[in-house]
Parts: structure tokens; C-alpha cells; sequence
């Protein structure tokens, strides 16, 4: 049976991460304290889900003088509809275990 | 930030730009992207993990586009070779009008010479009668098998 594509326990924290506060643009370090991925293996997913459109990113500028501008992310409505989904398989899952 | 930095901030910030230069061209931003978030990162510590970090994600990007990239030369490869072949297949076909064994040589074995001298520049001689004086009967020109032999040949005259 073929894997279904973004359902690694990975991608899902990192889906759930963004669905917590899905109108928020969020920044990388903040992303990898909040889900504990580290930089290695948050920024392939970000890329990956950026290229396959779910993800959309764009520079802001510095809240404080003297640092540069920080690249955010937020998911698009692709992206929130998958992690949306996602969310409630986990749900489903959890209930089927439970009942198990 | 880098000025009074120490040596793990230093460490750090090396790491980053290795990644930046490491990442394909084409995802420039996001190698920009990881090395502008370690200004943010106040630990020296937590920042050179973001860092190696950084290394890791680089390099397995590297690896992707190389091994993508490899994969369409071959597959191309693949393609023109294997595009060739039917081609020259095809052609073959059509030249061999059909046939399905190659053609043997035609050899008559009742013909006095071997099969490899050519007919313009050895005659096949005929194994004809040749009237020999003295003699009864008569001697074959050559030493056809087939031809018949007089007593006085047998005899060694």
C-alpha cells in the first residue's frame, strides 16, 4: 500500500504547529522550540511544503533595530485544509484506539 | 551581534554561512532564511545546534538536487539509447525483406575446383575426353573423380 505523502509524525507536528495559530506568521527558531525539530529536519519539511504549495513565506522586517529582516511562514488554504484533515484523522484514530 | 561574539558564536556563524554556500542555488532564500534566524538565537550554545542544524538541512537539499539532477541524465540516456536501438532494429527488419536464416553458399561438389577460386580467374576446367595419341582409350584433363580411367594412365605411362 502506497504511503500517503506529508504523514510523517514529523509533518504532522509541524501542521498542527501552524493550525494552533493558522493566521500567525510564524519564524523558523520559534517553529522549532514550539514542535522540538530541530533546524535539520524543520527546514526540509518547510521547504517541501512550501514547494508543493501548502505553505506560503515571505521576509519581515526587524521588530528591533540593528537585526536583519526574518523569513516567516503560514500556511495557504491548502495547507490548512490538509492540516485540517490531519487533525481530525488523528482524532478518529484516537477514538478508534480508545474503543479498541 | 558578531563583534564581541565568542568562540561557539563564532563556530556557529561559520556553520551557517557553510550551509548558505551548500544549498542549491535555487533555494538561496531559504539558506538566507537559516542563517538570519541564528541573530535571533541568544544562547551561544542553542545557536550553534540551530547551525549544525543548518549543515544537516543543506546538505541533504544538496544531495536531493544532485541525486535528481543525476537521475534525468540518465533517464535522458536511457531514453536516446533506447530510441536508437529500435530504430536500427527497424531497419534491419526491413533490409532482411523477410528472410529468416542468412543465405549459404551454393556448392556443386561434381565441379573439379574447390569452391573458394573464383570462375574469371580459374576456369573450371570440363571433365570432357581429351584424345591422347597412343593411347586406346581416353584421360581426363583433370582429376575429376567421376572421370574415367584408361589402363595406360593407371600404369603410370
Amino acid at each position: 500500500m502506497p504511503r500517503k505523502p506529508n504523514n510523517s509524525r514529523q509533518t504532522r507536528t509541524l501542521l498542527a504547529a501552524f493550525l494552533d495559530r493558522s493566521q500567525s506568521w510564524r519564524h523558523g527558531y520559534d517553529l522549532s522550540k514550539e514542535t522540538g525539530l530541530r533546524s535539520g529536519t524543520l527546514y526540509p519539511l518547510l521547504m517541501r511544503l512550501s514547494e508543493q504549495g501548502l505553505l506560503e513565506h515571505r521576509w519581515q522586517e526587524a521588530e528591533r533595530p540593528g537585526l536583519p529582516p526574518r523569513h516567516v511562514y503560514r500556511l495557504t488554504a491548502s495547507g490548512l485544509a490538509l492540516a485540517r484533515e490531519q487533525e481530525l484523522d488523528a482524532v478518529a484514530a484516537e477514538r478508534a484506539g480508545a474503543l479498541a | 551581534m558578531n563583534g564581541a561574539a565568542g568562540p561557539w558564536r563564532r563556530l556557529a556563524v561559520t556553520l551557517a554561512r557553510h550551509a548558505a554556500r551548500t544549498l542549491p542555488a535555487a533555494r538561496s532564500p531559504w539558506a538566507e532564511a537559516m542563517r538570519r534566524e541564528l541573530d535571533y538565537i541568544a544562547d551561544d550554545g542553542a545557536a550553534l545546534r540551530w547551525a549544525l542544524g543548518c549543515v544537516v538541512a543543506s546538505y541533504r537539499a544538496g544531495l536531493a538536487h544532485r541525486l535528481s539532477v543525476s537521475g534525468r541524465a540518465v533517464g535522458r540516456t536511457l531514453a536516446t539509447g533506447g530510441v536508437l536501438m529500435l530504430v536500427i532494429g527497424v531497419m534491419l527488419e526491413e533490409n532482411a525483406g523477410g528472410q529468416t536464416q542468412p543465405p549459404r553458399p551454393a556448392f556443386d561438389a561434381t565441379t573439379c575446383d574447390p569452391p573458394d577460386r573464383s570462375a574469371e580467374n580459374h576456369p573450371t576446367p570440363r571433365c570432357d575426353a581429351l584424345s591422347v595419341p597412343g593411347a586406346d582409350g581416353i584421360a581426363p584433363r583433370c582429376g575429376c573423380p567421376l572421370a574415367p580411367t584408361s589402363p595406360d594412365t593407371a600404369r603410370g605411362r
